[in-house]
């Protein structure tokens, strides 16, 4: 009887999502988070959620995790002192970036101060060409001098970036040989191992964000392994990264950097469950939260990988799922800019003061009240009646810009909901019509707490005829953790044209990437049936200077006879270039920057011996309210408990469907359907 | 519908209009080949009305831009009355016929049609790395007449009723250094317009004609009040300020820029009078490159969130002879029109900081400080040529210090990193970094500028470069001192000597070395009240020198800050 964990520690809440593989039992929990030592919360949730539901804490064979605690370090710029080592004449290099200030007008707003102080970032006399070969090697005294001016410096992270290490690291090496001779006690950073790609200023800037969470996440681990071994002793801890795979805490020890971005990844990779779930190939996921919005596309079942994301204003160039956040949510308020235009955030009321009707001394109209205006939401509030809401202090909050507008409380109300749905409109087009898809392909995925409620004016606003409401849309994150695969990506840097000569220095690359996948297989003794391999090359039209990742084989093994010729790369590739730009040119070079070989393990069995009692019974509705659909009337809607709801049930709109922290409007006309796996299926009217 | 749209029926519109030009902007930098558009983004995206107004930009859109939009329109407009037809798709670059600003900005324009009839306009513009002319890059100095400076296109069509005019394409790429990749740059700019287009129409299906057209109306109007609201808060009065440009490269120096801005209520006028007349080099400007900058110049200090449309255009009065250095005409050179449109930048913030003295920054980097290399890649025997413009420093602020090395002004242009340079082009970069002691001294100091030395590797190359604030420092206000001024600087056998401030054609052998060092920029207030813990941090990061620090604080006691 093995018991699979994933844990998700988010500001408010740390969420709990258990699974056996034999009984194919689930089981969730939440309980307040402890921002101050997040492994808190995630001990005493998980004895909680043992002793709830008589799990043995020894049937724990894994606990996959995952942790904003670099995220926020970077946030708060909570990290002690580092210093880099860099070639000399570029120290500047991490300060200037990319030259760019980060709005046009505003004469005020900066990019962050880089996370090294001047005085910390050291020159080597050192230099590579761009093919790898020593221009200039440095000297034993000059690295010896440079260590003592890093130790100087009191630092307990040093980063070391060198121009073109990508292609040859022995200079970091190098370094950082002497380095753990000399000061053993400072922690290293090789720009050749964090991310041996091109662009020295992303890569520089990954490095360096490493090596400040380098301190903080070896701390965090220790308490978190400590106190895991203590209760769960046979739970083998993962830790989730950007990419949505786990690592082991050894990895990320080394790595922390690949947690940055983690949050939203595991959350995509949750819904990319719910999809295979429910037979949805194409998914467009909407995670709704208190102050922001997620967006992510999954394609063929598969979550989508961006490498150029930055957080806290510090770019991060590492494989990530490619989410893109608005700034909108519950709290979001409503306000009329300077040209009488009505607005939606991004300032939010968050948890506290929170919404008006949160009775805590909001006084702002935000996303949650125009809801409890409209009736979609509960006046018996959140977490099934834990937390009332009152709708007068909704209504005193929305006043002002019905007066202003002329309108009557529920319009205006209808009208703010409407903006908040524009937005997140936007941002949708933005990953999908950008990257060469039709959302109307799609369908819409809505989950976090405040997704559900806003979802049907999105899918309606692009031109989606179908929505998947998660099981439990509060805890996809953790969902997602759950059923994550170990996963770890590697990638040779090496710039060379897409012809016959071309494909034999690819499957050179791949015959060295293999090697190190396979070392890596064994490390984390991966059992040969579980590998997966994805050969993605980074190519480019020679002259163009973006590449654009181009997968040319999956599969458990990759060798030469995989790759394919020439002619079949470069078709592969016009047809990519046309999908992602909408043109191709068939007749010109390509070349290749990057070959990347990303690895995974599959950790979770899929197990369907799930309760599947399909009942033929309509479902009683618990209540009946009256609720606003659109701005005019309201009408009297049917309110369902989703814990009443089984397998191949149907509720015809309009109803508002209730749970623990969701609640889904069922618009007239539309039709939810629930599967075996308790997910919602709603089909959208024809014509609406 | 004929009643007017709500402020929230107007923002969904807004938003999807917006939207529209976000994606287009993308895609063009994206499929384009200019590293001056993929990794530069030195292109514009606007939805403009089909009376030529502009509506919408695209929020990374540079101000400079914003007028050529108009500019080009009403050339369009007036030359093919009658003559619009679906598919059809405009392009032309000309600054004295056809709107442009200068030649390498390649503008672009397609009608959209809704049930035959035309309803607006989607434009770009992307700064194309070569448009022929005397010299790669075509935007070095010394040439006295706009011939010299490239192809000039007026407006013609490229694509008539959907099928593309391969004749005159053929002309434009038979005349541009490496002409496949300027095709590549092309088809972007082809493919921008027509998703821009489609996505057109999808909203008129969405919210239907008469709101989309009712709210382009709506949005530079209300943009309009926004602007006039802001300008009521400006102390009414005459504020006078005036500068002067080092030179124009073909023997001119000195040449002033005089300012009289005049604030009565809500209205503004910026009179030019007294400015230079139009010089024989390239630093001319056409009116609508002054129009972009000064406006740029206003919503920078009053609302940095206004929105960038007609509605500003309209409120500023801009009085500027023609024939002069700001309103150039035929056949005035302009490509190095960046370097006076930021000088005009620099002085509306002069004038304005004698009514607002809070919301303004003392002068910054001023420039558009450009380097040119050309040669023959020995590796591959072929053509190369490189083009980069450099930052410098930020004015300082009223409460806080200038930003060290970053683009200013109408330009927010990346660099390109240096192992993009080194992979592709034969040239080798050995030093990138802050200028010690080139941000002026003040209570708050100047940003600092940039010094990057070059090499060619193993050949022998030309190098072109185009700087401005070379001699007159970037001043600082209130007090403030100057920051320090640019120069490029060539290291041969004969040791290190300077170079002219706008040298063309200067050749590079193997080994010898080419220094760029960018202006600084300006200081805000007087010295004596910096704070301890500022210097200290000065003197710590070693951006200043001891002596730098001790010729301009002392040694005295002061305040901490806050």
């Amino acid at each position: 009887m093995g018991w699979t964990v994933g844990v998700d520690v988010g500001g408010t809440f740390t969420d709990f999502y258990a699974a056996n593989d034999e009984s194919g039992m689930v089981h969730v929990g939440k309980t307040s988070s402890t921002p101050s030592n997040p492994a808190q919360a995630i001990l005493t949730g998980l004895t909680a959620l043992c002793s709830q539901y008589e799990i043995s804490v020894d049937d724990i064979d894994r606990l996959s995790h995952g942790t904003t605690v670099g995220t926020n370090a970077l946030i708060q710029r909570s990290g002690d002192v580092v210093a880099l080592i860099t070639t000399k004449g570029f120290r500047d290099l991490l300060e200037i970036g990319r030259q760019t200030r980060p709005h046009m007008y505003d004469l005020q707003r900066d990019h962050p101060a880089p996370l090294v102080d001047r005085e910390n970032r050291i020159e080597l006399e050192e230099r590579m060409d761009a093919q790898g070969e020593v221009v200039t090697a440095p000297s034993r005294e000059a690295i010896e001098q440079a260590i003592d001016q890093v130790v100087a410096t009191g630092a307990t992270a040093c980063a070391i970036g060198f121009l073109f290490a990508f292609r040859n690291p022995a200079h970091e090496q190098l370094v950082a040989q002497v380095m753990r001779e000399k000061a053993p006690h400072i922690a290293l950073s090789l720009s050749s191992e964090v991310q041996p790609e091109f662009r020295e200023y992303e890569r520089l800037s990954t490095t360096v964000l490493n090596a400040y969470l380098q301190p903080i996440m070896s701390n965090y681990l220790q308490t978190l392994e400590d106190g895991v071994r203590g209760q769960a002793k046979n739970a083998t801890l993962g830790i989730n990264q950007s990419s949505g795979g786990l690592m082991s805490p050894q990895r990320s020890r080394e790595l922390p950097v690949r947690t940055a971005l983690s949050g939203p990844a595991a959350g995509a990779v949750g819904a990319a469950h719910v999809a295979r779930q429910t037979n949805r190939r194409n998914i467009i996921t909407l995670d709704v939260g208190g102050t922001s919005a997620d967006v992510a596309l999954i394609q063929n079942f598969e979550v989508d990988i961006a490498f150029d994301r930055d957080v806290a204003g510090f770019p991060i160039r590492l494989p990530s799922v490619d989410v893109e956040t608005v700034g909108a949510g519950g709290g979001s308020i409503a306000w009329f800019d300077r040209d009488g235009l009505l607005k939606m955030g991004p300032t939010s009321a968050g948890a506290a003061p929170g919404p008006a009707c949160y009775g805590l001394g909001g006084d702002q109209p935000t996303v949650t009240d125009a809801n409890l205006l409209l009736g979609r939401l509960s006046a018996r509030g959140l977490l099934d009646g834990d937390m009332g809401l009152d709708v007068n202090l909704s209504r005193a909050a929305y006043q002002p810009i019905a007066d202003e507008l002329g309108f009557s409380i529920e319009r205006t109300a209808h009208g703010a909901l409407g903006v908040m749905v524009a937005n997140m409109v936007r941002t949708i087009r933005t990953i999908s019509v950008e990257r060469g898809h039709d959302p109307r392909d799609f369908v819409l995925m809505p989950f976090g707490g405040a997704g559900p409620l806003h979802a049907r004016d999105v899918a309606v606003s692009l031109g989606i005829r179908e929505m998947v409401v998660p099981a439990a849309p509060g805890i996809v994150c953790a969902q997602g953790l759950l059923v994550s695969d170990l996963k770890e990506d590697f990638v040779v840097s090496r710039r060379f044209a897409l012809d016959d000569a071309g494909v034999d220095i690819l499957c050179g690359a791949l015959e060295e990437l293999n090697e190190r996948a396979d070392n890596w297989f064994r490390q984390e003794n991966a059992p040969a049936d579980a590998r997966m391999l994805q050969l993605v090359v980074d190519a480019r039209y020679i002259g163009q200077n973006f590449e654009l990742a181009v997968p040319i084989a999956a599969a458990p093994t990759l060798g030469s006879g995989d790759v394919g010729s020439a002619d079949e790369l470069h078709a592969i590739f016009c047809t990519t270039h046309e999908t992602a730009y909408g043109y191709a040119s068939p007749d010109d070079a390509v070349e290749i920057v990057n070959v990347r070989l990303s690895a995974s393990a599959r950790l979770f069995k899929e197990n369907d011996k799930v309760e599947n009692k399909p009942s033929s019974i309509s479902p009683e509705p618990r209540d009946h309210r009256p609720v606003f659909f659109d701005a005019g009337t309201a009408v009297k809607t049917a309110i369902y408990s989703r814990s009443d709801l089984q397998s191949s049930q149907v509720i015809n709109g309009p109803a508002i469907i209730e749970q623990l922290d969701t609640t889904t409007p069922v618009y007239p006309g539309d039709r939810a359907t629930v599967t075996a796996h308790h997910h919602l299926i709603i089909s959208i009217e024809q014509g609406a | 519908m004929g009643t007017k749209l709500d402020p929230i029926s107007l923002e969904i519109i807004a938003n999807s209009l917006r939207s529209i030009a976000d994606e287009c902007f993308v895609a063009l930098m994206r499929s384009s080949y200019s590293t001056n558009i993929k990794e530069r983004k030195d292109h514009s995206i606007a939805i403009v009305d089909c009376e030529g107004k502009l509506v919408v930009q695209a929020a990374l859109t540079l101000p400079i831009h914003i007028a050529s939009m108009g500019g080009l329109m009403r050339c369009v407009l007036d030359k093919f009355e009658g003559d619009i037809h679906e598919g059809d798709i405009f392009i032309a670059n000309d600054p004295h016929t056809a709107g442009g600003t200068h030649l390498p900005d390649i503008n672009y324009a397609m009608p959209i049609f809704n049930d035959g009839a035309l309803v607006a306009f989607i434009c770009n513009i992307a700064h194309h790395a070569d448009i022929g002319g005397m010299v790669p890059g075509s935007m070095a100095g010394g040439m006295s007449e706009i011939y010299q400076e490239g192809l000039r296109i007026p407006v013609v069509k490229l694509f008539r009723q959907g099928e593309l005019q391969a004749d005159i394409m053929d002309i434009l790429l038979l005349n541009v250094r490496v002409p496949e990749e300027r095709k590549g740059d092309h088809n972007a700019q082809i493919a921008s317009c027509k998703l821009g287009a489609r996505r057109f129409r999808e909203v008129i299906e969405v919210h239907g004609l008469d709101d989309v057209l009712e709210a382009f109306d709506e949005i530079m109007s209300r943009t309009a009040v926004r602007m006039k609201s802001a300008i009521a808060d400006i102390p009414d009065g005459t504020y006078e300020f005036s500068d002067f440009m080092d030179g124009d490269g073909m023997g001119t120096t000195d040449i002033p820029i005089c300012l009289s801005l005049t604030v009565q209520g809500d209205n503004i006028r910026l009179d030019f009078t007294g400015t230079s007349k139009q010089v024989l080099g390239n630093i001319n400007t056409t009116l609508n490159a002054v129009q972009a900058s000064a406006c740029y110049a206003l919503i920078g200090a009053l609302d940095s969130n206004m929105p960038s449309n007609q509605g500003v255009l309209d409120v500023v009065e801009i009085i500027c002879e023609p024939g002069t250095l700001l309103s150039s005409v035929f056949p005035a050179p302009v490509a190095a029109r960046a370097h006076s449109c930021q000088r005009v930048i620099d002085v509306v913030f002069g004038a304005l900081s004698k009514a607002i003295p809070d919301r303004v920054i003392a002068a910054a980097n001023g420039a558009n400080t450009t380097a040119v290399f050309s040669g023959v890649d020995p590796r591959t025997g072929k053509p190369y040529l490189y083009f980069e413009t450099l930052a410098g420093g930020m004015g300082a602020r009223a409460t806080k210090d200038g930003k060290d090395g970053v683009q200013v002004g109408i330009t927010n242009t990346s660099n390109l990193p240096v192992e993009s340079i080194e992979q592709e082009y034969p040239i080798r970069v050995v030093e990138y970094g802050f200028i010690q002691d080139s941000g002026g001294a003040g209570t708050y100091r100047g940003g600092m500028g940039l010094r990057r030395v070059l090499t060619p590797v193993d050949h022998e190359c030309v190098f072109n470069g185009a700087g401005e604030r070379f001699r007159y420092r970037p001043w600082g206000l209130f007090g403030g001192q100057d920051g320090g001024s640019g120069r490029f600087l060539i290291q041969d056998q004969n040791g290190e000597r300077r170079l002219d401030d706008k040298p063309g054609e200067v050749r590079v052998n193997r080994d010898d070395v080419i220094i760029v060092e960018t202006p600084g920029a300006g200081g805000y207030g007087p010295p004596d009240q910096r704070a301890a813990e500022l210097i200290e941090h000065d003197r710590r990061s070693k951006k200043f020198s001891d002596s730098f620090i001790e010729q301009h604080y002392g040694t005295g006691n002061r305040a901490t800050e806050g």
